[in-house]
């Protein structure tokens, strides 16, 4: 394994690092989370994203919204701002328009809060519009330099209305897949719904999207814990990754990997697949043992664009599989992606 | 009285978790001496100096660091003196005594059997006092067998005044008896030399020529690894410690206002971490950096990069110091957190950051935790004035003026 810290060959990169630099705690590093917030129009984003920054836990956030107006953030909350475009609220929280664009806003956070013009924040919502679909968002964390670097995406949340969702979901695209990429699910508006429409609107969440845990909104708030949380990875069970969840155009599927994988190997596999297959590979994310790791290595893909990898200090669990979860677009299917996965494993090395 | 503060809220916290803040009965201006003993108990007992008086030391029982608890705190025998700086090397404690004013008393260092904390016992003294000598203002114990410290002498008469702590060495074996085995000082330091005079800073950055931080650690017993203020960095060969001989030296002042305070050696990568204490209020001296050092050849130590600072318009005005002081020091003992990745250190009101050296070209600031201004506070800041981490991740901090211990997990 090639060791791709820049400096190698020069200082020995120390006890607590590995080949892809220091052994990370957590996949974040020391990188600020990024909660991406998605929802159809009118599925109570805002009011998830104002509850979470009326709670204790969710002090010192900066939230990014296309719009001031959209936050609906009362004016008294307001304060003078240092910079222009970003309103300075209750709670050590701050809450920025997106300017040109979203990189330029994100750039711009980190570098005024490097010089101390806008208050120091722990992380940052990013609350997208109903109709935006969230895969371009995580491209541009993955493929911005200087976004990679100083941001990561810690959960993407897709808020789903009880009453409405079930006919967003059958008639947009974008609502399918923000349901498809969610780390996390919120229902809202459980009171406008009867249990049946609860039960099906859950079974088609579930369809979509087989992993992710889903809290019900209460007056449209959960527990900010759960909002804040870190996203985890499905467990490897057998029985998981043998029935893979469909929906029309979405594919979600797990592999897994009892050995130590050669790292040559693993990216051999997803370089190709991220080649020749990305525009179906709406993301892939995972934990594998990579040989010669002392820890799990984190894999996390969109389309064509791989993520640096990061060690991390130690596994979640007792488990120590390799586990790939895979979602993806068209007819890029399980069968092929696992047979090269397992057909490069077993190359070995050169 | 037993105050513990958890509802204290920081002004800025980034990837740490503030899990405990004790404002130590009131007494809470500490100073650069934090050491962590493992009681044969099972507890953990955290020593912290006192930065003045009349405080001596204060033990803390962080077993639980969510709820500590104040185990012992002594008071000292004057006002015109202070401890500043304390190491434990199992159940003995040595303490520093520096006084106010030359041929003051006592002044020296102090040795305690702490096997019961809530009772030290005094066991040894070694008297440092003398017409010329505040005493003993920094001392590193660390192989239970030598204290090596800042320190005037009876015998030691500097040029300048504010020349008179010098390295030495004490064999503490005999507790009950200790003995000086070597010394160093610059030359030209000592009325009475053969060298030439110390050229001085310019009058408004001179600091001193003494010693501050006297590192050895037992994977390299046979160097120190000496912080000289206005003199820079040392190294310095003691395989015999009866005479130990320079190595290098690097300095960076002028231009930089002197001060160097702390050589860390990261032995297993080959660098140095060198920090200069800021000394004066409102960022005079500015700037008081971080400094990594390529240490591949001990002869010419190269400085590479320097820890990235946070603005200093924004924190000049805040009152007290702005600028790097301590960090975390990688004894080799029980107890003890040691990284040569992860930086931790002081920067008084820019409180406490965390650096990712990784790639020794690039530190990164990966953490940072600034408290509010501390109740009472004189200054009307925070002065993060040490740094402490435990083996379980756990770090202590404390402020120089009154705020006492923060506690804090790293988040990153």
């Amino acid at each position: 394994m090639a060791d791709a810290l820049p400096f190698a060959g020069v200082f020995p990169s120390g006890e607590a690092a590995g080949p892809f630099g220091r052994r990370l705690r957590r996949p974040r590093g020391a990188r600020v989370p990024v909660i991406l917030v998605t929802g159809f129009l009118g599925a109570g984003k805002t009011t998830l994203v104002k509850s979470l920054l009326e709670s204790e836990a969710g002090r010192n956030t900066a939230v990014v919204v296309n719009e001031f107006g959209e936050i609906g953030i009362d004016q008294a909350l307001l304060a003078p701002s240092a910079e222009g475009g970003v309103a300075l609220l209750g709670n050590g929280c701050l809450c920025c328009a997106v300017r040109s664009d979203l990189e330029e806003t994100f750039r711009q956070l980190f570098t005024d809060r490097a010089r101390g013009a806008i208050p120091s924040f722990e992380r940052v919502v990013l609350e997208l519009s109903g109709a935006d679909d969230p895969l371009p968002v995580l491209q541009t964390f993955l493929g911005e330099r200087a976004l990679a670097r100083e941001y990561h995406i810690q959960s993407v949340i897709a808020v789903v209305d009880a009453a409405t969702g079930r006919a967003a979901l059958r008639d947009n695209p974008e609502a399918r897949r923000q349901v498809a990429l969610a780390d996390r699910m919120v229902v809202s508006k459980s009171d406008l719904a009867t249990s049946g429409e609860m039960d099906a609107l859950m079974a088609e969440l579930r369809a979509l999207n087989a992993d992710a845990p889903v809290r019900t909104a209460d007056h449209g708030a959960v527990d900010p814990d759960f909002l804040l949380a870190e996203s985890s990875l499905p467990a490897p069970s057998p029985l998981r990754a043998d029935a893979p969840a469909h929906a029309p155009g979405l594919t979600s599927f797990v592999l897994r990997f009892d050995a130590p994988l050669p790292w040559r190997a693993l990216t051999a596999a997803l370089g190709l697949l991220c080649e020749m297959r990305g525009a179906d590979l709406l993301r892939v994310k995972g934990l594998v043992a990579v040989e010669g790791c002392r820890g799990p290595v984190v894999i996390h893909a969109v389309r064509h664009l791989l993520h640096r990898p990061v060690e991390l200090e130690a596994w979640p669990d007792a488990e120590r599989a390799s586990r790939l979860v895979f979602i993806t677009s068209g007819d890029l299917a399980r069968q092929p992606v696992e047979d090269l996965f397992r057909a490069v494993a077993r190359l070995g090395p050169p | 009285m037993d105050i513990t503060r958890a509802d204290s809220r920081p002004s800025a916290i980034w990837n740490f978790r503030l899990i405990g803040h004790h404002e130590l009965n009131g007494f809470g201006g500490m100073g650069e001496g934090l050491s962590m003993q493992m009681a044969k108990d099972g507890r953990r007992i955290l020593w912290a100096a006192h930065e003045s008086a009349p405080k001596n030391f204060t033990a803390i029982d962080v077993t639980n660091p969510r709820d500590p608890k104040v185990v012992v705190q002594t008071d000292l025998p004057h006002q015109q003196m202070r401890s500043n700086s304390l190491e434990t090397v199992g159940d003995i404690m040595a303490v520093a005594y520096q006084t106010k004013k030359v041929g003051l008393e006592p002044a020296g260092f102090e040795l305690f059997d702490i096997s019961t904390p809530e009772n030290p016992k005094s066991i040894g003294f070694f008297d440092a006092s003398g017409p010329y000598s505040r005493g003993v203002h920094q001392l590193w114990f660390c192989d239970g067998e030598y204290v090596h410290l800042s320190s005037g002498a009876r015998d030691f008469q500097p040029h300048d005044p504010k020349d008179d702590q010098f390295y030495r060495i004490v064999d503490v074996r005999n507790p009950s008896k200790p003995e000086e085995v070597g010394r160093w000082w610059m030359p030209g330091q000592r009325v009475g030399d053969n060298a030439p005079k110390i050229q001085r800073h310019p009058s408004h950055m001179d600091t001193g020529f003494r010693a501050h931080n006297t590192n050895v650690y037992p994977q390299r017993p046979d160097r120190c690894y000496l912080g000289y203020i206005d003199g820079g960095m040392y190294i310095l060969d003691i395989s015999d410690k009866s005479l130990p001989r320079v190595i290098s030296n690097w300095d960076n002042s002028p231009p930089y206002y002197g001060f160097t305070h702390t050589i860390l050696p990261l032995f297993g990568r080959d660098l140095f971490v060198v920090t200069d204490e800021s000394v004066v209020d409102n960022a005079a001296d500015w700037p008081k950096l971080v400094w990594i050092l390529d240490g591949r050849d001990e002869r010419n130590p190269v400085p590479i990069a320097t820890c990235p600072m946070p603005p200093v318009a924004d924190f000049r005005n805040r009152g007290g110091r702005f600028g790097a002081h301590n960090v975390h020091e990688n004894m080799p003992l029980p107890g003890h957190w040691f990284s040569e990745n992860i930086i931790l250190a002081t920067f008084f009101n820019g409180g406490l950051r965390a650096f990712d050296i990784t790639d020794p070209y690039a530190p990164k600031e990966v953490a940072h935790f600034v408290p509010e201004a501390p109740r009472n506070s004189p200054l009307g800041a925070i002065q993060i004035n040490d740094v402490f981490v435990d083996d379980r991740g756990i770090v202590y901090c404390v402020d120089r003026k009154i705020g006492g211990l923060y506690i804090l997990e790293m988040d990153f």
